[in-house]
């Protein structure tokens, strides 16, 4: 027996009516009935936030959100940023700043780093780190991250 | 785990209060088990050890986290009313507990990283019950009181008396925790808090130590403790305290706040830390409190 909930919500601008078990992980929901991959799967248990998503604008770990918990939310994943054609300041910045490496972080890093800049368009280094603190990143040592979010701020700024 | 790793899970979402109570008094009733889901910080990670197999004995997953009820975060005189399943984010975000009770704020600031304090409570954080919980030695040294809600009325428990055990609370199977309630000490009273774990973001506590007093006259006219991960549930500290309510603070040494530490913590060994370290900083995080209090 499975049961499923309908609920309809936004993801990424758009609205979507979905049926899925109510249970279900927001995270699992988003890669396997949306076919929204870019969120990746780490730890499973909220602490690398490799699966962040913003829900209602504001960074959670995709793995301990219940699907049943999304009715008339606003989801936003990587794919609601910009794509390879045309990247976003931030998307823009990690790459010249060298701030992706494997890749399996850097979904999560770019919406916690993404919501920061909304709400903060000149951060601090410390306002930076913190904000990216519940990122896990084996490879780059987070400084060429930290740096890119900073470069993003500014070419926001230049844009705006 | 994938979408049908949790599909077998029954689930509701109740609209309000009244109907989320009629539901557990129901269950309660036919003695069906259920779930209360607030952030799942604890409820989803459980999962992912320990998947669920068969439909038969799940409990019912009761979604809480959007009850008007149990949201938003108030003041009333000098009584802060904290909603059960408001989040960390909106406590450390909040002006008023920012200004009125800056260690609740502080605690805010320090669980988890911003995805977590996007979705922890302190009503899951109280009735998970786990011994290093944060949020729960904040309420503790605030003496805090927990409005239990049930069919039966409310009523209004103090931290104190609600555990009783490892992971044991008197919160009964058709009740929930509302609100909690703080009795605001005068703004600019000492306080402290301290997290000591592996890292500044995430980690769980090895050690974590909320203090409160109000100070007149060169002693304690109020004194609350809370410390995480030295016992099997929070611990109050109940020897500390009361040294430091009975004497002139210019009196307490060093020494004499060791003793009552030592009295009042039972660590043990564990994948976090050892006794021994959390002996020893139990001990210093106290006498750095006492000492501050002595230098008013």
């Amino acid at each position: 027996m499975s049961m499923e909930t309908k609920i309809t919500l936004t993801v990424n601008g758009s609205l979507v009516t979905l049926e899925a078990p109510p249970a279900a992980r927001l995270l699992d929901v988003l890669r396997e009935r949306l076919g929204l991959t870019g969120t990746k799967e780490g730890c499973g248990e909220g602490e690398c936030g490799a699966c962040t998503v913003l829900l209602d604008g504001t960074p959670v770990n995709a793995c301990l959100v219940a699907f049943g918990q999304c009715d008339g939310r606003e989801v936003t994943t990587v794919e609601g940023l910009g794509n390879t054609a045309h990247l976003t300041p931030l998307q823009e910045a990690m790459v010249t700043e060298g701030g992706a490496q494997c890749g399996i972080c850097t979904p999560g890093m770019l919406l916690s780093a993404e919501a920061l800049l909304r709400e903060r368009p000149r951060p601090t280094e410390p306002e930076i780190r913190e904000a990216i603190a519940g990122n896990v990143c084996r490879c780059t040592g987070y400084q060429r991250i930290v740096n890119a979010v900073s470069e993003a701020a500014k070419k926001r700024e230049a844009r705006a | 785990m994938s979408v049908a790793g949790l599909a077998l899970h029954p689930f509701s979402a109740p609209k309000s209060l009244d109907q989320a109570l009629a539901l557990l008094a129901d269950r309660a009733a036919k003695a069906e088990k259920t779930v209360l889901l607030a952030g799942g910080t604890d409820w989803f990670v459980e999962r992912h050890v320990a998947p669920p197999e068969t439909a038969g004995t799940l409990p019912l997953v009761v979604d809480v986290s959007r009850l008007d009820a149990l949201r938003g975060i108030s003041l009333d005189g000098e009584t802060l009313r904290i909603g059960a399943a408001a989040t960390y984010l909106e406590i450390r975000r909040d002006a008023r507990v920012a200004a009125r009770c800056p260690l609740l704020a502080a605690m805010a600031r320090d669980v988890g990283a911003l995805q977590i304090q996007a979705r922890g409570t302190l009503g899951g954080n109280l009735a998970s019950g786990s011994p290093a919980a944060d949020g729960v030695s904040a309420l503790a040294a605030l003496d805090a009181t927990l409005v239990l809600a049930s069919t039966r009325g409310a009523r209004r428990v103090p931290l104190a008396s609600f555990y009783t055990g490892y992971r044991r609370s008197v919160l009964a199977a058709d009740e929930l925790i509302e609100a909690i309630e703080i009795a605001l000490p005068p703004e600019g009273s000492p306080f402290a808090w301290r997290k000591v774990g592996t890292r500044q973001a995430q980690a769980i506590s090895k050690v974590a130590f909320a203090a409160l007093a109000v100070v007149a006259e060169g002693r304690a006219a109020r004194l609350g403790l809370g410390m995480a991960s030295v016992a099997p549930t929070v611990a109050f500290l109940p020897a500390t305290r009361a040294l430091g309510l009975s004497r002139p603070l210019a009196t307490i040494t060093d020494a004499d706040v060791e003793q009552a530490v030592l009295a009042d913590v039972s660590p043990i060994d564990d994948v976090r830390s050892t006794a021994a370290y959390r002996r020893h900083v139990a001990v210093r995080l106290a006498q750095r409190f006492f000492g501050e209090l002595r230098a008013l």
